[in-house]
C-alpha cells in the first residue's frame, strides 16, 4: 500500500514543521509575556536646568546599572513652564502622535503634576495599556487627577508651612515672611502655595511680591525689614525676562536680598538659598527609575500603588548660616549641611600631617635628649656620690693605719697633764705651796688640753663625709702636716721619710683633707712596697714649681719599683699586688687630683725605686 | 738616792711637766729636745743618773742613740717612754738592752719607781767601773816584765816554770812576782787571779803574753 506510506510521511512532516516552529517561537512567545523595553520620558520643564537635568540623569545611571537587557529612552521636554495654551498642547499632542507611531513604549515616565495631567489626557489616543509612572507630583494635583490603577508613582509634599518653620529656624524673631517668585498661577510646583497662605502664615506678616518684575523684585529684596525671611519658590519668566533655569534668577535675588532665602528645591542651595525642606532630584529620578524598571520586568502597576516620596529633605547651606548666624542646633532634626567650607584641616590634610609629624618627631627627640641628659647628670652626681662614699672608705682605712701617730699625738698632750697634776698635788700638800709654780701648772694643763681637743678635731675633720670643699692652701703646709702623721708609721716601719718642701710658698686652691688623704696614700702605698726590703727603706717628699702655673708633688721610694707595663695600671681601681687591702688607695687618689684639675702619674726611678708625681695648677690672684 | 735624769723629748710641754715633778723627787734635770742634743752635750757620769728617751725622736731612733751612746763609752742606762706601745718597737728596744719602757701618759710612781732602779742600776755599774778603771791604771804601772810575770803567775805557774819560760832565774822573778803584788796592791794570788779575770787577761792569758 504506498497509500499509507504517504500519510505517514506527511504526518512526519507535519511533526518536524511543528517542532521547527516550536524551537523558533520561544523568544516571541516569552517576548510577547513583556513589556517592550523602552521608557517614554517625559519632563514637565526642560532638561537645561539642573534641578530636572539631575532628576533625569539619576533615572538613566539607575537604568543602566541595570543588569537587564538593552533598554531605549525617549526623552521628550514639555516645557511647560514657559510655553502654555491650547494651541501649543494640541500642536505637542499631534507632534507626539507621529513621532511615535510605529514605536512600541514599555513605560511611560511623568515628572511634575503638568506632565502627569498632559500624558492622562493624551493617553487614550496615543499610549492607551501603557503603564505610567509619575514623579513630583504634588499631592494636591494627584487628588486633583485622579489617575486610575495603572498608574503608579510617588507623591510630593511641598508645603508653605514646612516653608515657614524654616523660617523660624532661621530668623530666631520672625516678624514676617516675603513671598517672591513667580507669579501664583503660572506657578508649577508651587501652585498651592496661594491657598496655603492664610493658615500657615498664621501670625506673621506677609509681603506677596511675587509675580512681579525682576528689577521691582530686586528693589524690594534689597530693603526689606528686620526678622524677616524670603520664602523663594521659583522663576521661570518675569514677563520681560526668561529665566529658565530658574536657579539664574535666585542668583540675582540672592546678590541683592537683604535678608535670608528659604528655597524647597536642592538646585537652589548654591546660588544663595540658605535651605529648607527641599526637593531631592537624585531621589526622585531614582524612585522613578525603579518603579519603571518594575514595570518592565512584568509587574503590573496596579499592584503598586502610588506612595509618599522621600525626595523631600531638610537641607541647608553651611556659607549661608555662616552670613546670617545661623547655628546648627537651630536646624530642625535630621538636617543635612552642605557646602561647609573645609576646615583648614580638610584643606590641607597632608601638609598639616607632614608639618605635625615633623614638630612630634622633633619634640620627641628634644625629649629624648633631655632624659638622656638628665640620666647623665643623675648618673655623674650618683658616680660623685659614690666616689664620696669610697673616698670616705679610704680615709677610714688610712685613719686607721694612722692610729698609732693619732694615739701618740694624744697621748702627749694628756702625760704631761697627768704628771702636771701629780706635781701640782704634791706642791699643794708642802707647808707653803708655790702659788706662782701652781699657776703655771694650771696653765700648762689647759693648753695641753686644748691641744688634745685639736688633735680629735682634725682626726672628726678628717673622717667625716665631707663634701669637697674649696680652699687656698699652701702645698708646704699639707706636705709638712700629712708628713708628721706619718712619722710615726715610718719609725714603726723603719723607713726613714725625708720633706724637702720648695723654697717659696705653693698656693693652689683645694680641699686640704682630700690632698692629704692624696699624701698618705702614695706614702703608705710606697712604704708597703718597700716591706720586702731588709734595711734601707727611704721615701722622700718633694715639692716644686713647673714653670710658672703648676707645683708638683714628687713621692719616692728605694723599693723595687713598678713593671713597665703596669705604670698606668696602678691607678685602676682594685688594681693590687698585696695579700691584704683593697687597691683602691690610688684609683681615690688619681679621682682626688682630677677634681683638682691636676694630673698624677707613676714613674720608676733611674737609681732604683718608685716614684708618685701628681701636678695642680697653682692658684692665679 | 738623788742623781741626774737626763730627759730627751721633743714635745716641749712634757719635757717641762717631766722636769718639775722630778725636780719635785729630788733629782737633778737635764733636757734636751733631741738626741743629737743629748749626743752634743756628752754628760760626764762623775755621779749616778739616766737617760729619759722618747721613742719617736724623729732624727735618731732609740735603739741607734744606745749604739752611739755606748760607742762613747757612756754607761748611762735609758728608761723609754713611748706615746704608743706597739709591740715590734717595744720587742726592738728591749732587744737592745733597754733599762724599761713606759707608756705616756704616765703616773709619776710608775716613773720614779723606773728611775730608781735605773739610777741604783747605774750606780752599780758606775761603781764596777770606777773600780775596773782604777785597777787598769795600777796595771798601767807595771813594767813589761812585770806585766808578762803578772801573766804567767795567774795562770798557776811555779816560779821555776815562769823563769825557765822568761830565761831568767827564779831568784829574778820571784822578786818581780813580789813587786807586782804591791803594785797591785793584793795580799794573796786568790786576789790577784780575781783582778785578772775581772780585766780580762785571763782570756788572754793562754794565747799571748802582755
Amino acid at each position: 500500500m504506498v497509500q499509507s506510506a504517504l500519510i505517514v510521511m506527511n504526518v512526519r512532516i507535519l511533526i518536524l514543521f511543528v517542532c521547527v516552529l516550536a524551537l523558533l517561537a520561544p523568544a516571541e512567545l516569552s517576548a510577547a509575556d513583556l513589556p517592550p523595553r523602552s521608557i517614554l520620558y517625559f519632563n514637565q520643564s526642560d532638561l537645561r536646568g539642573p534641578f530636572y537635568y539631575q532628576i533625569f540623569s539619576a533615572l538613566r545611571s539607575e537604568v543602566s546599572a541595570d543588569s537587564g537587557a538593552h533598554l531605549t529612552l525617549y526623552v521628550e521636554d514639555l516645557d511647560l513652564s514657559r510655553f502654555k495654551g491650547e494651541a501649543y498642547e494640541s500642536g505637542l499632542r499631534d507632534f507626539l502622535i507621529d513621532k511615535y507611531r510605529d514605536k512600541s513604549i514599555g513605560v511611560i515616565v511623568a515628572v511634575g503634576g503638568a506632565a502627569l495631567e498632559r500624558v492622562l489626557k493624551w493617553r487614550t489616543e496615543l499610549w492607551p495599556n501603557i503603564p505610567i509612572v509619575f514623579a513630583m507630583v504634588e499631592k494636591s494635583d494627584f487628588d486633583r487627577l485622579k489617575p486610575p490603577p495603572d498608574v503608579t508613582g510617588s507623591i510630593v509634599r511641598l508645603r508653605l508651612a514646612d516653608a515657614i518653620e524654616t523660617a523660624h529656624a532661621v530668623v530666631p524673631h520672625l516678624k514676617s515672611i516675603v513671598l517672591v517668585g513667580g507669579a501664583w498661577e503660572r506657578q508649577v510646583v508651587f501652585g498651592n502655595w496661594k491657598q496655603e497662605i492664610q493658615t500657615a502664615a498664621a501670625g506673621l506678616d506677609v509681603i506677596d511680591i511675587a509675580g512681579l518684575s525682576m528689577a521691582e523684585t530686586l528693589e524690594r529684596v534689597a530693603v526689606l525689614p528686620a526678622d524677616s525671611a524670603i520664602i523663594y519658590s521659583a522663576t521661570y519668566a518675569d514677563g520681560e525676562r526668561d529665566f529658565s533655569p530658574p536657579f539664574m534668577a535666585l542668583s540675582l535675588i540672592a546678590e541683592k536680598a537683604n535678608r535670608p532665602i528659604v528655597v524647597a528645591a536642592e538646585t537652589f542651595l548654591a546660588p544663595g538659598g540658605i535651605g529648607g525642606y527641599v526637593l531631592l532630584p537624585d531621589v526622585i529620578g531614582n524612585e522613578a527609575a525603579r518603579l519603571a524598571l518594575r514595570m518592565l520586568d512584568g509587574t503590573s502597576p496596579a499592584d503598586i500603588p502610588a506612595r509618599m516620596s522621600e525626595a523631600v529633605q531638610p537641607v541647608f547651606n553651611w556659607r549661608q548660616m555662616q552670613r546670617w548666624g545661623v547655628s546648627e542646633s537651630s536646624l530642625p532634626p535630621g538636617s543635612q549641611v552642605r557646602f561647609r567650607d573645609p576646615t583648614f584641616w580638610e584643606t590641607y590634610r597632608w601638609q598639616s600631617i607632614a608639618i605635625a609629624a615633623v614638630i612630634l618627631i622633633q619634640a620627641a627627640l628634644i625629649s629624648i635628649l633631655l632624659h638622656e641628659h638628665k640620666k647623665r647628670n643623675d648618673a655623674e652626681k650618683e658616680a660623685r656620690g659614690r666616689m664620696t662614699e669610697l673616698a670616705h672608705a679610704n680615709r677610714q682605712v688610712t685613719a686607721g693605719e694612722l692610729s698609732s701617730s693619732i694615739a701618740h699625738e694624744l697621748n702627749q698632750p694628756l702625760g704631761a697633764i697627768l704628771t702636771n697634776a701629780e706635781t701640782a698635788e704634791l706642791i699643794l700638800q708642802s707647808p707653803a705651796p708655790d702659788l706662782v709654780e701652781l699657776k703655771e701648772i694650771l696653765a700648762d694643763i689647759r693648753r695641753d688640753d686644748q691641744r688634745a681637743s685639736h688633735v680629735l678635731e682634725r682626726l672628726r675633720g678628717f673622717l667625716k663625709r665631707a663634701p669637697f670643699e674649696v680652699r687656698d692652701l699652701d702645698l708646704n703646709e699639707v706636705m709638712r702636716e700629712a708628713f708628721g702623721l706619718l712619722a710615726v708609721q715610718a719609725s714603726a716601719r723603719n723607713v726613714a721619710l725625708y720633706l724637702q718642701p720648695a723654697a717659696g710658698d705653693l698656693r693652689v686652691k683645694g680641699d686640704p683633707v682630700q690632698l692629704q688623704q692624696v699624701i698618705l696614700n702614695l706614702v703608705v702605698n710606697s712604704m708597703e712596697a718597700m716591706s720586702t726590703i731588709p734595711y734601707g727603706r727611704t721615701v722622700i717628699g718633694r715639692t716644686e714649681l713647673n714653670g710658672g702655673s703648676a707645683a708638683i708633688i714628687s713621692i719616692s721610694d728605694s723599693g723595687p719599683g713598678i713593671p713597665p707595663e703596669k705604670l698606668a695600671d696602678v691607678f685602676d681601681p682594685f688594681f693590687t699586688t698585696k695579700t691584704q687591702g683593697m687597691g683602691i688607695g690610688l684609683s681615690i687618689a688619681r679621682t682626688i687630683v682630677q677634681a683638682h684639675r691636676g694630673r698624677i702619674w707613676a714613674e720608676n726611678q733611674a737609681e732604683g725605686g718608685a716614684v708618685f708625681r701628681l701636678s695642680m695648677p697653682l692658684a692665679l690672684h | 738616792m738623788p742623781g741626774t735624769v737626763h730627759v730627751v723629748d721633743d714635745d716641749a710641754s712634757f719635757r717641762i711637766a717631766i722636769e718639775r715633778r722630778l725636780k719635785m723627787a729630788g733629782y737633778a734635770v737635764a733636757t734636751y729636745p733631741s738626741s743629737q742634743q743629748l749626743l752634743d752635750r756628752l754628760p760626764d757620769e762623775n755621779g749616778p743618773g739616766c737617760i729619759l728617751l722618747d721613742v719617736r725622736i724623729p732624727d735618731m731612733s732609740g735603739p741607734d742613740l744606745q749604739d752611739r751612746l755606748s760607742k762613747l763609752g757612756s754607761t748611762l742606762p735609758i728608761v723609754f717612754l713611748s706615746g704608743y706601745g706597739d709591740v715590734a718597737t717595744t720587742v726592738r728596744t728591749i732587744k737592745a738592752g733597754a733599762e724599761d719602757f713606759l707608756t705616756k701618759p704616765v703616773s709619776s710612781e710608775q716613773l720614779l719607781h723606773a728611775i730608781e732602779l735605773a739610777i741604783a742600776r747605774h750606780e752599780a755599774s758606775r761603781g764596777r767601773k770606777q773600780k775596773l778603771d782604777a785597777l787598769r791604771s795600777l796595771l798601767d804601772t807595771l813594767t813589761p816584765r812585770e806585766r808578762q810575770v803578772f801573766g804567767w803567775v795567774v795562770q798557776g805557774k811555779i816560779n821555776k816554770q815562769i823563769a825557765r819560760e822568761l830565761g831568767a832565774t827564779e831568784r829574778t822573778i820571784k822578786a818581780h812576782r813580789q813587786r807586782v803584788m804591791e803594785k797591785m796592791k793584793v795580799r794573796s794570788l786568790a786576789e790577784l787571779v780575781s783582778i785578772a779575770e775581772r780585766l780580762g787577761i785571763l782570756a788572754e792569758g793562754a794565747s799571748g803574753q802582755g
